[in-house]
């Protein structure tokens, strides 16, 4: 049971945000390698273009982009859905049925956003560079070029640490809004206070945890 | 035969601090009733532990489940049907799902065998057509009748209902007690049920062992 909850949730949090995420990741992927060939370019460093678009794009923007996404997207929806499960009383009915909301509500969804969140940043990723290759391309670089540069800049250490951050954003994106979902009393007025506090709390730690990662690694 | 519910001096928080001391008996129906602002709508959460009485305590076939370690208490209840106010279905699933939740994580069958017993008991409530329905698709009675289908779906011996008549004409609350008890078997109903609410349908009082009520400060048997 637990199971087809994380298998809704996976398909609520990856799948369906995968249109959203190929759209984020090919805007900014565009906006950034045509303004690098164009600037660069002025100034001979289009070598630097992989630099770029592995620092600024995958091992940066594209986690936090994809996170941000998430979290806007299912952090409200995690605490706005378990905020009413306790207003209509479905929580102290599990409780009650000796069921752990625990397991049954916040683990599936925990789960669910961690594995989401590392499969979207992946995403992200390949998208942007195949991206970055067009915007290369429309601003005058041979494709040769573009995937030589980027593919001698980008090292698996990199896509490693991009997907080390998806396993902790999509921790905060699963478990603050569960904890402010369930916080909630049995008023339903709450259950707005709940997502808006969920999603500005997971932003908030979202940055955090990517200043820590920038100290730290 | 031990009291399968026993309340032992519990205080209800309520203004007037009205002590409950009785026990359910084995196979009977009990029911204690009250105003509102009684806190009788309490007493079923302190049986099951999910709160803790002001004084008191409360004994569930011989436990104190409010003082048993977290993961203890939860399997405890699974032994305990439990049908709560405003019947407590889970919105995102159908009525049949809900009905096999406690099927699911509380018995060791096999998913055939919770499909074969989950059939059985919506045919049992008349909701085999609602089946695949989700609560918000169903009317009020169809909630009742699958908040007490799960409630009963494990055969629990000891069943908690809160306020499960409200809004339900008498014949069908009558019918909804036959299908909580169990039965009549030879020492009385197969199972034993305990019954909060603020009143009771006139035409299930016969068929009730026990009636309590709040009155003022103290609670008064009535039957």
């Amino acid at each position: 049971m637990a199971e087809r909850v994380l298998l809704n949730q996976i398909w609520f949090t990856a799948l369906q945000a995968v249109p959203l995420v190929i759209i984020l990741a090919g805007l900014l992927s565009f906006l950034v390698i045509s303004q690098a060939v164009r600037e660069l370019g002025r100034l001979g460093a289009t070598e630097l273009i992989g630099t770029l678009i592995v620092v600024a794009v995958v091992r940066e923007l594209g986690p936090l982009l994809t996170a941000l996404a998430v979290a806007g997207r299912s952090g409200t929806a995690i605490a706005a859905e378990l905020a009413t499960n306790k207003v209509m009383g479905e929580v102290d009915a599990l409780e009650g049925m000796g069921i752990d909301p625990m397991h049954y509500l916040v683990l599936p969804r925990l789960g669910a956003a961690i594995v989401s969140v590392s499969c979207l940043i992946v995403l992200f990723d390949a998208i942007a560079v195949v991206v970055g290759f067009t915007a290369a391309a429309t601003n005058g670089m041979s494709p040769d070029r573009y995937f030589d540069i980027v593919l001698r800049s980008l090292a698996f250490g990199d896509v490693a640490q991009s997907i080390v951050k998806g396993l902790v954003f999509g921790a905060i994106i699963g478990a603050l809004p569960s904890f402010h979902g369930l916080r909630v009393r049995r008023d339903a007025t709450e259950v707005p206070i709940a997502a808006s506090r969920a999603v500005v709390g997971s932003i908030v730690a979202i940055f955090l945890s990517s200043a820590l990662f920038v100290a730290l690694l | 035969m031990s009291s399968p519910l026993l309340f032992e001096a519990v205080t209800l928080s309520n203004r007037r601090g009205t002590v409950c001391d009785f026990a359910v008996p084995a196979n009977d129906v009990v029911t204690v009733s009250g105003p509102e602002d009684s806190g009788v709508g309490s007493l079923g959460r302190l049986a099951l532990g999910l709160d803790r009485p002001l004084r008191g305590r409360v004994l569930v076939l011989g436990e104190d489940i409010a003082r048993l370690p977290r993961a203890a208490a939860l399997a405890f209840r699974r032994r305990v049907g439990y049908l709560p106010a405003g019947d407590g279905l889970l919105q995102n699933l159908s009525l049949q799902d809900n009905v096999a939740l406690p099927l699911r994580f509380g018995t060791g069958l096999a998913e055939h065998e919770i499909q074969g017993r989950v059939r059985i008991i919506l045919t049992m409530m008349h909701l085999t057509e609602v089946g695949p329905a989700r609560p918000a698709q169903v009317n009020d009675e169809q909630r009742r009748r699958a908040a007490l289908a799960r409630a009963v779906a494990f055969d629990p011996e000891l069943v908690i209902m809160e306020q499960p008549f409200d809004g339900l004409t008498d014949r069908t609350a009558a019918e909804l007690l036959e299908v909580a008890t169990g039965g009549v078997a030879a020492g009385g109903s197969r199972r034993t049920v305990f019954i909060t609410g603020q009143d009771m349908p006139h035409l299930l009082r016969q068929r009730v062992d026990m009636r309590y009520r709040v009155v003022g400060a103290q609670l008064v048997r009535e039957g």
